[in-house]
């Protein structure tokens, strides 16, 4: 699980960092038009797509928290055993899902705007890159899945820890 | 109905605009043309209101293939379709004569095919009458009134070229915050045709109206290429007829509605300014000078300006 | 066909306990490939999930979400519940209405119900305890009231209902919301009173002029939050969402500079919270754009618009069977999700009745405020039942009569629109 801890790590970093941009640009945008009398161009357009990065790259992040909200009336009832099929059956849920939608549909997106070499009205930059982030969210989602699939799959390698919230399995 | 269903041919037009403008009573008239001349064997589903996206939205999903035609600014397809920039320059046309006699030739026909190197063919321009200024709190007689006055533009480079150019402080802002900017202040005015002004209550607010007529900027309505190639022979004859059809009722629609929106902002007590054209038109020439670097554009704009009209000198509109 | 799958899909979904965004997005998923094919289908919804987000009025949610965890740590919840105190303590369930008072000035000021319950929960829950108050009375109080801050301006749940009706304007949503949050507030506190006279609860401190002036001095900067972020706005200085950016710079300069309470090494960990806090929403609003996408291709709207106004045309009817829908749905959904999914389908009907969006939008948010607060699902609820320390089952009895009372406050707040509408008209709107 020393990967895991990795990839959280890199995924905090550069979603700090992101929010960080966002926060001074929009503040940019205020005093430009006050301390520096000439209202910045790019800022509203650049905000927006730091925003579409921040809430998907993010909602990775979360998923790897397990903090996305869901009603647990059912999974609270099961068995042990009904638990870990619950499990199994919802990760592979969203795996299909970031895997047909974030991942495919994302990739075809990001084809068809490069490839017809489209680009944002403000910042000229290929509206591919302001897409990239579906398809790279979708496969960290898979990621975060696939590791909490195999921790139901296989509970007795991590013991008792598959339903809670603890990201960090128990060695 | 399952049957008829089957024999008819729906196609599904997403727009941004409101039920009660002109544009989509053209389409509307559009769809009704449509039915009629192909007996019934193919209309149109119409979502306005920006229901299915805003215009940039709508184009990308005729792209994806999800939706079959839109109707947009010809503003918001310059980022898509580089032909279509030259629409945007302001004092482009010499009058309304020659901005529909241009349109409606080859030189119009060919802006709208340009669009289909990018998976998107242009049927036709709709009218959408010219773009003026309005301020919250002054009139704008000269460019020289513009001097650092904060002025929401589109997100589009060659407003935001021009605003700066006549003096102003171009303030990209997306629609939705316009209203409540303009009252308090954040901007000092804006700039939009007629029926716009009119329709977005922005009038209430700003009580200058100056109709300087900088840019023409027309709508352009579009089908995806990859439904458009799906079409029978004989439904795209349907197609094009409907459309050529529409093109002069939202003419008239349109005039109808410029003129009732101009009436009703006045009677709201907003004070129509005509000032002289000749400076903002002397201010904005670096813009032509600059496109020399574009020799696709600069070539487009000499061919425009030699486009001779029937009736020159005719009154505008 | 489509709703169908739709509705079964998204249900069953919910049902088993697959994460409401994904249930949200399978669903429409699922919807989608019934008409359309499956690459354009997946396409579409993926940039319908990432253009859903491409809105510059979104903004204000990370940043209200990070000005808010600023206030948490900084300081400002102990400082605020001070003042509530010098207030309000000497009557009778005196820290009752401290509870109330204390977790209205925190939801307004950090437009979070869940940030204001948190906060201000966990620092009121044991001194009430320790003076013979119940803890399932104190937590009851502290979940219905954090709610109303979601009424009371600055609200990020206004921004989503404005972002969801294509564009009502968000000042004039947020000079709307004041009087019905207090309005919902106040019905808290006659019932907390009723209750504290009932049981004998024990009466605070007498008042004293000083010391409440010394207490608001102390709480005058966070106090002072409201009146940058509300008179920005009203004088034009910026944008409501450009607000939300000046009240991060406003609140880090408080808590780290003068109130020295938030360290810089401290940043990257809040800055990280508000990400996962915001993210969360984010992707609701993005797979619900999607629903909601699909739901206008399919004409979905215009079908229930049809069956509400075939039931009656009748404004009070209609808008009481809205109003129950919302109830029944906010016991099952998030506030968010809620806005996002119904927004669309019910401002039709309403406003083919001539009611103003809005006033619609102050309606739906006080309404669904109630559902945050009942089980299954019910955010607000679990954070104040935690920080309490009390189990679920428990607080449902000292519930049900603020409910009673919040759902009065709701009814006036529906039949009569000046409530919701005086103040924006007082600025113009
Ligand atoms: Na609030
Ligand atoms: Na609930």
């Amino acid at each position: 699980m020393k990967f895991r801890r990795h990839v959280d790590r890199v995924l905090g970093i550069v979603l700090v960092i992101l929010m960080a941009t966002m926060t001074i640009n929009v503040l940019w945008q205020v005093a430009s038009r006050y301390v520096v009398g000439r209202p910045s161009a790019f800022t509203d357009e650049l905000a927006r797509y730091l925003l579409i990065w921040v809430g998907t790259l993010g909602a990775a992040y979360a998923a790897g928290q397990r903090m996305h909200l869901a009603i647990d009336i059912v999974p609270q009832k099961a068995s042990p055993a009904g638990k870990r099929r619950l499990s199994l059956i919802i990760n592979s849920i969203v795996i299909v899902f970031a895997l047909l939608v974030m991942v495919i549909g994302g990739i075809n997106l990001v084809y068809i705007t490069l490839y017809l070499d489209q680009h944002s009205p403000a910042l000229g930059v290929p509206l591919g890159y302001v897409y990239a982030v579906l398809p790279l969210s979708g496969l960290l989602i898979i990621y975060y899945s696939v590791v909490s699939l195999m921790e139901a799959a296989f509970p007795a390698e991590h013991q008792g820890d598959m339903l809670d919230d603890d990201p960090e399995p128990v060695r | 109905s399952c049957e008829e269903a089957r024999q008819t041919r729906v196609l599904k037009l997403a727009h941004g605009l409101d039920v009660t403008h002109p544009v989509h009573k053209g389409m509307v008239y559009m769809k009704q043309q449509l039915e009629q001349v192909s007996g019934g064997k193919m209309t149109l589903e119409i979502y306005p209101s920006q229901q299915l996206g805003s215009e940039r939205e709508a184009l990308e999903l005729l792209q994806i293939g999800s939706l079959d035609m839109t109707k947009v600014s010809a503003g918001v397809m310059e980022s898509f379709s580089p032909k279509f920039r030259v629409l945007g320059l302001p004092y482009l046309f010499r009058d309304r004569a020659h901005q529909f006699a241009v349109q409606d030739g080859p030189i119009g026909e060919e802006i709208l095919r340009d669009g289909e190197n990018y998976w998107l063919r242009g049927l036709c321009f709709y009218d959408a009458g010219s773009r003026s200024f309005y301020m919250k709190d002054r009139p704008i007689n000269t460019p020289a009134d513009l001097q650092g006055l904060k002025i929401r533009v589109m997100e589009s480079p060659t407003a935001q070229a021009m605003v700066s150019i006549m003096g102003g402080s171009p303030t990209p802002m997306s629609y939705g915050e316009l209203y409540t900017s303009l009252q308090q202040g954040v901007v000092d005015g804006a700039e939009n045709n007629p029926p716009s002004f009119y329709s977005s209550r922005h009038y209430e607010v700003c009580k200058y109206y100056s109709l300087d007529e900088h840019t023409a900027l027309p709508d352009v309505l579009l089908i995806g290429t990859k439904v458009w190639n799906k079409l029978s022979p004989e439904e795209q004859e349907w197609l094009q007829a409907a459309v050529d059809a529409s093109v002069p009722e939202e003419r008239r629609l349109w005039a109808e509605s410029e003129e009732e929106s101009l009436r009703e902002v006045q009677k709201a007590g907003v004070e129509i300014i005509y000032p002289d054209k000749k400076p903002f038109e002397e201010k904005v020439q670096p813009l032509y000078d600059a496109l020399k670097n574009d020799p696709t554009l600069y070539d487009l704009v000499q061919r425009i300006r030699a486009v001779e009209t029937d009736n020159p000198g005719s009154p505008q509109l | 066909m489509e709703i169908f799958v739709l509705v079964v899909s998204f249900v069953i979904l919910l049902a088993i306990g697959v994460p409401v965004a994904f249930s949200i997005g399978v669903s429409t998923m699922l919807t989608l490939l019934v008409s359309i094919d499956s690459l354009p289908a997946f396409t579409t919804l993926a940039q319908r999930m990432a253009t859903g987000l491409d809105s510059f009025a979104l903004l204000a949610i990370p940043f209200f979400v990070l000005a808010g965890q600023l206030m948490n740590r900084g300081g400002i919840a102990a400082r605020l519940i001070d003042f509530a105190k010098s207030l309000v303590g000497m009557f009778p369930g005196g820290l009752a209405y401290v509870n109330i008072l204390a977790c209205m000035l925190f939801g307004a000021i950090s437009g979070s119900a869940a940030a204001a319950a948190s906060a201000i929960g966990g620092f009121m829950n044991s001194r009430m305890v320790k003076e013979g108050y119940s803890p399932q009375f104190s937590a009851a109080v502290n979940v219905t009231s954090a709610t109303t801050g979601l009424v009371i301006p600055p609200s990020n749940v206004l921004i989503v209902y404005s972002l969801a009706s294509g564009g009502v304007s968000i000042a004039a949503l947020f000079l709307a919301g004041y009087v019905p949050g207090i309005l919902a507030g106040l019905f808290i506190m006659i019932v907390a009173g009723i209750w504290a006279y009932r049981k004998k609860f024990p009466v605070g401190d007498r008042f004293s002029l000083g010391y409440a002036a010394r207490k608001f001095l102390e709480a005058l900067p966070s106090l002072l939050l409201l009146v940058v972020v509300i008179g920005g706005i009203v004088a034009g200085i910026f944008t409501a969402t450009e607000a939300s950016a000046v009240a991060v710079l406003y609140t880090l300069v408080l808590s780290m500079l003068i109130y020295r309470e938030v360290k810089v090494k401290d940043l990257p960990s809040i800055l990280l919270e508000t990400v996962s806090t915001t993210a969360i929403v984010m992707l609701l609003i993005g797979t619900s754009i999607g629903m909601s996408w699909a739901m206008s291709y399919e004409n979905i709207p215009q079908s229930v618009t049809e069956v509400l106004l075939n039931v009656s045309d009748n404004k009070i009817v209609v808008l009481l069977i809205i109003n129950l829908i919302l109830l029944f749905v906010g016991i099952f959904m998030d506030m968010t999700p809620a806005v996002l999914i119904f927004t669309p389908i019910f401002l039709p009907v309403v406003q083919e009745l001539g009611m103003n969006p809005v006033h619609f939008g102050i309606v739906m948010v006080l309404n669904l405020c109630i559902g945050l607060c009942t089980p299954p699902v019910g955010s607000v609820l679990f954070i104040g039942c935690s920080v309490a320390n009390v189990s679920i089952d428990k607080v449902i009895k000292p519930l049900l009569p603020i409910f009673l009372a919040m759902i009065a406050a709701l009814m006036l707040v529906t039949y009569i629109p000046e409530i919701s509408l005086w103040l924006p008209q007082v600025f113009g709107f």
